[in-house]
């Protein structure tokens, strides 16, 4: 059965770079009208507040974001997310709005002939079917990971999403908690994002980014995480934890980051805060391996950053 | 990125980055042979010199690491594999070493490739070309009921054929059911929605179990059987076949019987000296960059295509007796080919479509594969499940060695991975069992070494683990139980490295690394009836022979052969291959080309130094140094053809034809094979010995390859720079094959999910290790020429070589490829992955 006349693949859709829409422009996944975004000062670039807080505009590329110097500084975890995902040639055309408000990367969503929730189909085939690479804390009819890395690094830095209709709304608000399995976010029908608010960095904070895929690049992340921690006198204090290609949406791992806090920063602390990551996890007969993945990710992390 | 966001900016092209003058990385990817088929070459070369360029601005002529130059360039693939030269040749142009006029190529066309001159089939653009597109099957099992082409043919400008066969059964999704032309894909597009097609489905079965079970839905019936696809090089025998089952097809066995009997007497007694196991490989697709494409066009009664084929020639004949046309009113051209490995030898869906579609239109029609039919229909290397039984003597001899086998090979049949254990280990007694087994899924077809690269994976672990309950060094071992001259070389050669010499015991920590052996081989295969014509044709020197360059450097090979002759250099030669209007020519498979045309052309070269000196009519000038180079400028035009003859009996001591240690059943497999395939098996035995080392992530489960050291004896290197890029993307390929590549499936549907480069992992650059290639070069001195081809032996090894190195790191023995990090912690928690 072709999914082609789904109300989904013939709405209107944004253009920013088009890194993502051209594809699904060519497998016949999106067959509506097309609106372009077009550039203004006020959505590409990055600015500064005088408190140190960053305002990126929705269309700054990600390789504009992950090369800022002064980013780097501030938010290390959004800069190395950035210079983490997808290929260097994406990387310089995509822009971090349309990182956010990108469709799934299921290989269900992905075959046009395929019916699935995310086209108006009635139900999930790759929860009874080949789910390999979908999330291991099921939380939703839909099983595929959400796509993001910069939702991910933007949720650990309590990043507000301002669109031409809201301000203020958190990732959560953005992208859902999982539940609702027919949309990639939570945008209303022609909303679009505007520029991404960040609250002033933390004296002291340091982030890392990391992702577990099979080959060295170019690889969507099996399970990939962003944490945040300050750490003084030796402790760990104000630790945000989040992890990406797990579950319908980024999640914060709020049992690691509670275990963690007040806490010696060293290896002990990481490996019992690694432990506690796949609190409330809900793999699928084929995804269990992604929690081992995630255990991994985060002594790994957590490690490096307490010393 | 749409069009019309590029207005009012420059864009520059690989043809414009040469236009002018060549850029250093242009002529540092043409040194350092960093490029084969040259498909993806236009793309490496644009992100190339952007990186060169910035990297020259701020740093000067410093040289980037390897890990720099991996992470600017991971957004390309390469299917050949022609990483290691890449890294050479870029960290060269950074370092400005190609700054100056120097430009020499050990690839003759390498010019073309790296300047986007080259032209592929998806590339030609006849005036008035239509374009082609395929309706598929939705289903994995249906019968057509209806098909209605009328809605389709009414629209103006629209061409429409059928592809169902008489039986109007299809037996996978994607099996190909009608074909239609118009000009420009959305108008086909547009036609192909207008197609009335009804089906009756019929149930349907989908993989290696399901196919396997009592009472599965029965795929071909007695009567559609011949419809069957063929998955290996050559035609198969006769087999047993019942419901989805072919086989076993055992030739190959010697004493089978014993052989069970000896490992049932094992299993009872729990002898430690019987190793058992079960394995289980992926379904690896070819992934060819550019895809199955062929353009047809019709001048009166004379059909010229231009097709992405292994064999021109071959395909002319094909053609010719398909639609009945004269031999000499089909000329099949392909001047480049984006890649093959087997997938394209044969006379495919893309060819007869635009046949078809061209002589209904009078127009001529391109047809060229999306990547997803590239990753679904185009064909792939069967995944199987193999079960080795393996029994040492208390003597420390192998005495029985026994392998069955099951191919997971769709609609097609004809797989042999058990029976290549005959070649290789004598023992006292083998049973080897092949089995198809055939489900609703798209055929597979040959993979470079059909059958090989399984059957090392499964019985080269299986040697490792005997080494080690034997307490026997694994090189040791096979020295001991590997008799073939070739290899007892090989063997000799990987002893004796630093890597292995030095290997440590087995770590604790979250990485852990692990040094592996392995061996392969290869037929040497070569085609009978291959002619070379050498001319001299305006006072240069012209060779001429109906084969193609898939990528492994056909022309170089035979300008190479005869500039060495002549005293001349390659670049004087003028090599003319890829149209099957100049003399037969073999196809690139088995990996046979240079086998095949190498003895024609020393023997033409001999002939036409005879008639040039014949007709000189005036000698070089005294203490020329370049006597030949004069006389063929003065000589009048000759030309001299000649054929493929028979290799010569004096083959060093050991070197025989392995079919004849088979006895009976290998003259007969022999026999057949040139009187069906036109193959001729000849004396020797092309192989390769690796060793590799691995880094394995216990926490993350990913394994690194350090580094890889190939030993490779195929005779006589004709072209030393092309042969090190073979022997490195074999690797690379094999490194694919260890580590990333599967065929996913909707177990349900049949549908593959793994259509397109994102979730069809093929390693990248910077999962490249350093490659070490050592060649032996004797042992086919009874060729002449003393070269054999070197493309599908150099790759056997390599996943069992990683297997076997990740064995000695973590102490656990990975039995199922893609060794992915999902089965790596799998297997470090002894949990089965799912």
């Amino acid at each position: 059965m072709s999914v082609a006349t789904a109300e989904v693949i013939t709405a209107p859709e944004f253009r920013a770079a088009g890194t993502d829409l051209s594809e699904r422009r060519r497998s016949g996944l999106s067959c509506g009208s097309i609106i372009d975004l077009t550039t203004s000062p006020d959505t590409i670039g990055i600015t500064w507040g005088t408190d140190g807080a960053a305002r990126i505009g929705a269309l700054t590329a990600i390789a504009a974001i992950a090369s800022d110097a002064r980013l780097a500084q501030a938010y290390p975890g959004i800069t190395a997310a950035a210079q983490g995902l997808a290929t260097p040639q994406i990387r310089h055309m995509a822009t971090l709005g349309g990182n956010l408000a990108q469709r799934s990367r299921c290989w269900y969503f992905r075959n046009p002939q395929i019916a699935c929730l995310k086209k108006g189909g009635s139900d999930c085939p790759a929860r009874s079917g080949n789910h390999l690479y979908h999330v291991a804390f099921d939380l939703g009819p839909c099983v595929a990971p959400h796509p993001s890395t910069m939702a991910m690094a933007l949720l650990a830095y309590d990043a507000k999403v301002t669109t031409d209709r809201r301000s203020g709304l958190s990732i959560s608000d953005l992208l859902g908690d999982g539940s609702n399995g027919t949309a990639d976010n939570l945008l209303a029908s022609g909303e679009r994002i505007e520029r991404i608010e960040l609250p002033a960095p933390q004296a002291g904070e340091r982030a890392l980014y990391k992702r577990a895929i099979s080959r060295s690049y170019a690889e969507w992340p099996l399970a990939e995480i962003c944490v945040r921690a300050v750490i003084s006198g030796g402790m760990f204090q104000q630790v945000h934890i989040t992890a990406g290609g797990v579950a319908p949406v980024p999640l914060r791992l709020v049992a690691s980051e509670a275990a963690l806090q007040g806490k010696p920063a060293n290896a002990a602390s990481a490996a019992q805060a690694a432990e506690l990551a796949v609190s409330g996890a809900r793999p699928l007969p084929m995804t269990g391996y992604k929690l081992e993945l995630l255990t991994g990710l985060v002594r790994d992390v957590v490690e490096r950053i307490a010393v | 990125m749409p069009a019309q966001a590029a207005a009012g900016k420059a864009v520059t092209t690989v043809e414009g980055i040469g236009a002018a003058q060549l850029h250093p990385v242009q002529k540092a990817f043409m040194a350092h042979d960093a490029l084969q088929c040259g498909f993806c070459t236009p793309g490496f070369i644009v992100e190339a010199t952007a990186f060169c360029d910035q990297w020259r601005a701020t740093k000067g002529t410093a040289v980037p690491s390897r890990e720099e130059i991996g992470a600017a360039l991971s957004g390309h693939l390469c299917r050949c594999g022609a990483y290691d030269g890449i890294f050479r040749a870029v960290a060269d142009a950074c370092a400005g070493r190609f700054d100056g006029d120097n430009v020499a190529a050990p690839r003759i066309e390498a010019r073309d490739k790296v300047t986007g001159a080259a032209k592929y089939t998806v590339d030609i653009n006849h005036d008035g070309q239509l374009e082609g597109l395929i309706l598929r099957s939705r289903d994995a099992h249906a019968r057509i009921t209806v098909l209605d082409l009328a809605p389709a043919r009414a629209l103006p400008g629209v061409a429409a054929v059928s592809l169902l066969g008489d039986d109007r059964i299809v037996r996978y999704v994607g099996e190909p059911i009608a074909a239609v032309a118009a000009r420009d894909r959305k108008s086909a597009l547009a036609a192909l929605a207008a197609i009335k097609v009804s089906s009756e489905k019929l149930p349907a079965v989908v993989g290696l179990d399901a196919g396997r079970k009592d009472g599965a839905p029965v795929v071909f019936d007695k009567a559609s059987r011949k419809r069957a696809g063929n998955v290996s090089e050559a035609a198969g025998g006769p087999a047993p076949w019942k419901q989805n089952i072919r086989g076993p097809t055992a030739v190959f066995s010697t004493r089978a019987k014993k052989a069970r009997s000896w490992v049932d007497e094992a299993r009872q007694a729990s002898n430690k000296l019987l190793v058992e196991a079960t394995f289980r490989t992926a379904t690896q697709q070819h992934a060819c960059l550019e895809p199955h494409a062929a353009v047809a066009r019709f001048d009166g009664d004379r059909l010229t295509l231009h097709a992405s084929t292994q064999q021109v020639f071959h395909l002319k004949e094909q053609i010719a007796k398909r639609y009945k046309i004269d031999h000499d009113k089909v000329r099949v051209i392909a001047d480049h080919v984006g890649g093959g490995f087997g997938s394209k030898a044969s006379l495919g869906t893309e060819t007869i479509a635009a046949i078809e579609l061209a002589r209904e239109a009078k127009a001529p029609v391109r047809v060229a594969y999306d990547r997803q039919e590239e990753l679904s229909v185009a064909g792939y290397r069967p995944a199987a499940e193999l079960k080795v039984a393996l029994l040492a003597s208390d003597q420390g001899g192998l005495k029985a060695l026994s392998v069955t086998a099951h191919a997971d090979t769709g609609a097609a049949t004809n797989s042999t991975i058990a029976g290549l254990a005959r070649l290789i280990y004598p023992a006292e007694a083998k049973d080897l069992s092949d089995f198809d087994v055939i489900s609703n899924l798209p055929p597979g077809a040959a993979f470079r070494g059909p059958g090989g690269p399984p059957m090392a994976f499964a019985v080269e672990q299986s040697i490792d683990e005997a080494a080690l309950r034997l307490k026997v060094d694994p090189i040791a071992l096979r020295k001991r139980w590997d008799p073939d001259p070739n290899r007892q070389r090989l063997y000799d050669w990987a002893s004796g490295l630093d890597i292995w010499r030095n290997r440590k015991p087995q770590q604790n920590g979250r990485y852990r690394r692990g040094i592996g052996v392995a061996t392969g081989y290869w037929l040497y295969l070569w085609q009978p009836n291959v002619k070379v014509e050498v001319a001299v044709k305006g006072g240069r020197i012209v060779a001429s022979t109906a084969t193609q360059d898939i990528g492994t450097g056909t022309r170089s090979v035979l300008a190479d052969t005869i500039a060495r002759e002549f005293d001349l250099e390659p670049s004087d030669i003028d090599v003319r291959i890829g149209d099957s209007s100049l003399p037969e020519g073999p196809g690139s498979g088995g990996s046979r080309v240079t086998a095949s045309v190498m003895p024609p052309t020393l023997q033409a070269v001999r002939k036409l130094k005879a008639a040039i000196l014949e007709q000189a009519t005036r000698k070089p000038a005294p203490g020329s140094n370049a006597p030949w180079r004069e006389l063929i400028a003065r000589s009048p035009d000759i030309a001299v053809t000649e054929a493929r003859g028979e290799d010569g009996k004096n083959t060093a001591p050991g070197i025989r034809s392995p079919l004849r240690e088979v006895g009976l059943m290998g003259m007969v497999f022999g026999w057949m094979m040139r009187r069906f395939s036109n193959i001729a098996v000849g004396a020797g035995v092309p192989s390769s010995v690796q060793v590799i080392e691995v880094e394995v992530d216990t926490w993350l489960g990913h394994v690194r390859v350090l580094n890889v050291h190939t030993g490779i004896a195929v005779g006589k290197i004709a072209s030393p720079a092309l042969a090190r890029s073979q022997a490195c993307g074999a690797v690379i390929q094999g490194l694919g094959y260890a580590l990333y590549e599967a065929r996913e499936l909707d177990p349900n549907s049949g549908d593959v999910l793994t259509a397109g480069m994102e979730d069809y992992r093929i390693p990248g650059i910077a999962d490249t290790p350093e490659i070490n290639v050592h060649f032996d070069e004797a042992g086919f001195d009874h060729v002449l020429g003393n070269s054999v081809g070197i493309g599908e032996a150099s790759t056997v090894p390599t996943s069992a070589a990683v297997a076997n190195a990740i064995y000695d790191a973590i102490g656990v023995r990975l039995t199922e490829i893609p060794i992915r990090p999902d089965r790596i912690v799998a297997a470090l928690k002894g949990r089965t992955a799912a």
